[in-house]
């Protein structure tokens, strides 16, 4: 039994919201922060300074403001806060542009910073955390690098009279740890490139479209970043418009933030329509179809706990496996404190909290109600499964016992009389011993009739040796009524089958007899598709009581035990039908 | 008269054998299976098989499969089948096509020896042997407006021994009348019934069965 996390939706419960105030006051900063920007870019007037201004406005807005919704949004997660210092990243760095005093130097010192940031932001997506060790190392090393280096580079002089971080003037190191810098940056943005392609293959299927975008996103801009920083350093052709596709890409990524957020209103939406169509079928199979539909994941798959099994099945009531890691991710419903269900689905739902919660509150009732229905199956099942072990365990005796009989006893006898018989030839000069010895012979004759009545009450052998057809002759010739026989059965069926068969025929024409004052009777066994039917009709009284016909009720338990359904009709006057489908593979 | 037997029991193997080499007849093959039974009839060339129906090596159908394949491949070798049941439908599936050097007996028949033996011959000679049983089964057949109802019980005693494989003089040994009157009540049985009377005593049984069966 695999260990079960607890559903998100119940973890993040007690999540505080930030509060309203504090998360527009930031916004408010953010967007001076972008009119800040412009306004120096377009005052010192570079070349190129109005499209520049533009971009970092654009990207400083952005972020800021996506920042914001998702703040508000998803206060579990830490992406909100992380987006907004990513928008304010590149007003830090432009700084640099002023020429003078602490706001040219914090630009200078934090001119790359906006490349490590925005590393941090796409490898954080999309809880705002860091996974593994691997990713936070890339991104220490990349702020190190963008930040540490630079300041190191600073405090060795040649960035002009402005630099107040200036301790010594030496320019010789200078190239050097600029390369070094290039190198280990780029580097960096290509391991963060990888690990965003990996993640993005490992999560299995289905990706939802909007997260499937920012990755691609997310993977693009970091290449084109490393591609940027390189062509940069070495002075290489095409530089801005590199640098002009990079930002618009890094642009691009909030767009597509905001679609995923719409996507999750949508689905929020869908909940409302789970509500409409369990309301209208409490009880639906298509429980799970709806529920994918309302989460937007195909793959999701339903357990049920069973506790009186301690364990998970499905909506049949076979075992299902719950995994504890990997791609799949588990959600478990509770109702009143205890367990009642799990959801099975994309590990990427998981960011959708929200969603989830909002699904399975709406689903527990129906849930609950589906949970019942499984256990049911599951017992059923159980039942039906021991009560045909005991059926074939008896039978397999019986057909032992009987050919016993017939390969010790019978032919014991029969050899005796032989014998006799040799005797009986020496004897015929004495009248009398030869009168007993026939006697005896016939003693012998009668145990052998007794014998045989007693194996074919324990096994209709002829039935196991020679299949149904065959073995429903003689039956049909000794009952009382006239009877029409027709068998159409093709191959031999499995002989717990054969035998279940054999014995309800019997014992309807027993029946027939005993009962019914009926003309004629029809049996017909047949098999379509998958099923053997088997049907006896008469044209008596009806009227059969089927409780107190106890042979019925037992081969009712046999067609029952194979999975089968035996069904009497027997109106008053309108004779009856005994009518066994039972699966035969 | 040269007989085949495949027996799995050895006791009743040699019992079977000795019974019939003192009513003088030749025994020439004794199997264990149905394999080595088709092997020893198509070297040996019997006039008669006896053939127990449950043989190794799984005891369910090979002594019948044997029984029709030496039916099929040697048609001049009488078959007679012994069996601890008789029944109805494998007496059909025995005579489906002609009842002529075929007998169905039920194994305890054996211990008459006279009459066993008396089968036997009747078998190798191209005639037939039914079980008792199975003739009753058939005769208590309910069938709608029953035509035996209009025989009369000598008719009836005639119609048994007749669909059990007895000639006219077995017949009137059996019960004790002449030659000339099982003749009459012969014919007064086939015409009562309506079923035409085909040739000779080896048909007539096959008739009678098809009659019955239907």
């Amino acid at each position: 039994m695999a260990a079960v996390a607890e559903a998100p939706a119940l973890r993040t419960a007690s999540a505080a919201a930030p509060r309203a105030a504090v998360v527009s006051a930031v916004a408010l900063a953010g967007c001076a922060a972008a009119a800040l920007a412009v306004v120096l870019l377009l005052r010192a007037n570079p070349p190129g300074a109005g499209p520049r201004a533009a971009l970092v406005g654009w990207i400083t807005l952005a972020y800021v403001i996506c920042g914001a919704i998702a703040w508000v949004g998803r206060p579990d997660t830490r992406f909100g806060p992380l987006l907004v210092a990513a928008g304010i990243a590149p007003v830090l760095s432009t700084l640099s542009i002023v020429e003078a005093g602490i706001p040219y130097t914090i630009g200078e010192a934090l001119r790359l910073l906006p490349l490590a940031v925005f590393l941090h932001l796409f490898l954080a997506y999309p809880s705002g955390r860091l996974g593994g060790g691997l990713e936070r190392n890339v991104v220490a090393a990349a702020y190190a690098a963008a930040v540490g280096l630079q300041l190191v580079r600073m405090a060795l002089g040649g960035f002009g009279p402005g630099n107040l971080v200036e301790i010594v003037e030496r320019t010789a190191p200078g190239p050097a740890l600029r390369g070094l810098q290039v190198v280990a940056l780029s580097g960096l943005m290509l391991a963060g490139t990888g690990v965003l392609l990996h993640r993005r293959r490992g999560s299995g299927p289905p990706l939802r479209l909007t997260r499937e975008l920012l990755v691609d996103c997310f993977a693009a801009a970091l290449v084109m970043m490393a591609v940027a920083l390189v062509f940069t350093a070495l002075d290489g052709p095409a530089t801005e418009p590199l640098r002009w596709v990079t930002f618009g890409l890094i642009g691009l990524a909030p767009v597509a933030f905001v679609f995923g957020l719409l996507g999750a209103r949508l689905a929020r939406t869908a909940v409302g329509e789970l509500f409409v169509e369990l309301h209208a079928d409490p009880v639906s199979a298509d429980l799970r179809d709806a529920l994918a539909r309302a989460l937007g994941d195909p793959s999701l798959e339903l357990a049920y706990w069973l506790p009186d099994f301690a364990m998970y099945v499905d909506s049949q009531g076979r075992p299902v496996e719950t995994p504890t890691e990997g791609p799949r991710g588990l959600t478990v419903i509770h109702l009143e404190g205890e367990p009642v269900a799990a959801l099975l689905h994309d590990s990427t739902l998981g960011e959708e909290p929200a969603l989830l919660e909002a699904v399975t509150a709406a689903a527990a009732i129906a849930l609950q109600n589906a949970r019942l229905h499984a256990e049911l199956r599951a017992r059923l099942e159980e039942l039906r499964g021991s009560r045909a072990r005991v059926l074939e365990a008896g039978q397999a005796e019986r057909k032992r016992l009987e050919r016993n009989l017939h390969d010790g006893a019978q032919q014991r006898l029969i050899a005796l009389s032989l014998e006799l018989s040799v005797l009986g030839e020496r004897l015929r000069t004495d009248p009398e011993a030869r009168a007993r010895l026939e006697r005896a012979q016939a003693e012998i004759a009668l145990s052998l009739r007794e014998l045989r009545d007693v194996a074919r009450g324990l096994h209709p052998a002829v039935v196991s040796a020679h299949g149904l057809e065959v073995a429903l002759e003689q039956v049909t010739a000794l009952a009382a009524v006239p009877v029409r026989l027709s068998v159409r059965v093709g191959e031999r069926l499995p002989e717990q089958l054969e035998v279940a068969a054999f014995y309800l025929v019997a014992e309807a024409l027993a029946n027939i007899g005993k009962h019914a004052q009926a003309t004629v009777a029809i049996v017909d066994v047949i098999r379509t598709g998958g099923r053997l039917s088997v049907e006896i009709v008469d044209d008596g009284v009806g009227a059969a009581d089927t409780e107190a016909g106890t042979g019925l009720r037992g081969l009712a338990d046999r067609v029952e035990a194979l999975g089968g359904r035996l069904r009497i009709w027997s109106p008053r006057g309108g004779g009856t039908r005994v009518r066994a489908e039972i699966p035969c593979g | 008269m040269r007989v085949a037997i495949a027996e799995d029991s050895i006791l009743l193997r040699e019992g079977l054998a000795r019974l019939l080499g003192d009513a003088g007849l030749d025994v020439v093959a004794q199997c264990g299976d149905g394999d080595d039974l088709l092997l020893k009839v198509r070297s040996y060339r019997p006039d008669v098989a006896i053939v127990d129906i449950r043989l190794p090596p799984t005891h369910n159908d090979e002594g019948l499969r044997a029984a029709l394949e030496i039916r099929d491949r040697h048609p001049s070798v009488g078959v007679l089948i012994l069996s601890q049941y008789v029944e109805l439908g494998l007496a059909l599936k025995l005579l489906a096509e002609s009842a002529e050097g075929v007998g169905y007996l039920l194994k305890d028949r054996i211990i008459d020896v006279d009459e066993f033996v008396g089968a036997v011959r009747r078998v190798a000679n191209g005639g037939s042997a039914l079980d008792p049983i199975i003739v009753s089964t058939l005769l208590s057949r309910q069938r709608p407006g029953d035509p035996l109802a209009r025989l009369t019980p000598r008719e009836r005693e005639v119609l048994e021994l007749m669909a059990g494989g007895s000639s006219n003089q077995g017949i009137a040994d059996a019960l004790v009348i002449t030659l000339r009157a099982v003749e009459k009540y012969v014919s007064s049985i086939f015409a009562k019934l309506g079923v035409p009377s085909t040739g000779g005593e080896s048909k007539r049984v096959h008739a009678v069965l098809t009659f019955l069966r239907s």
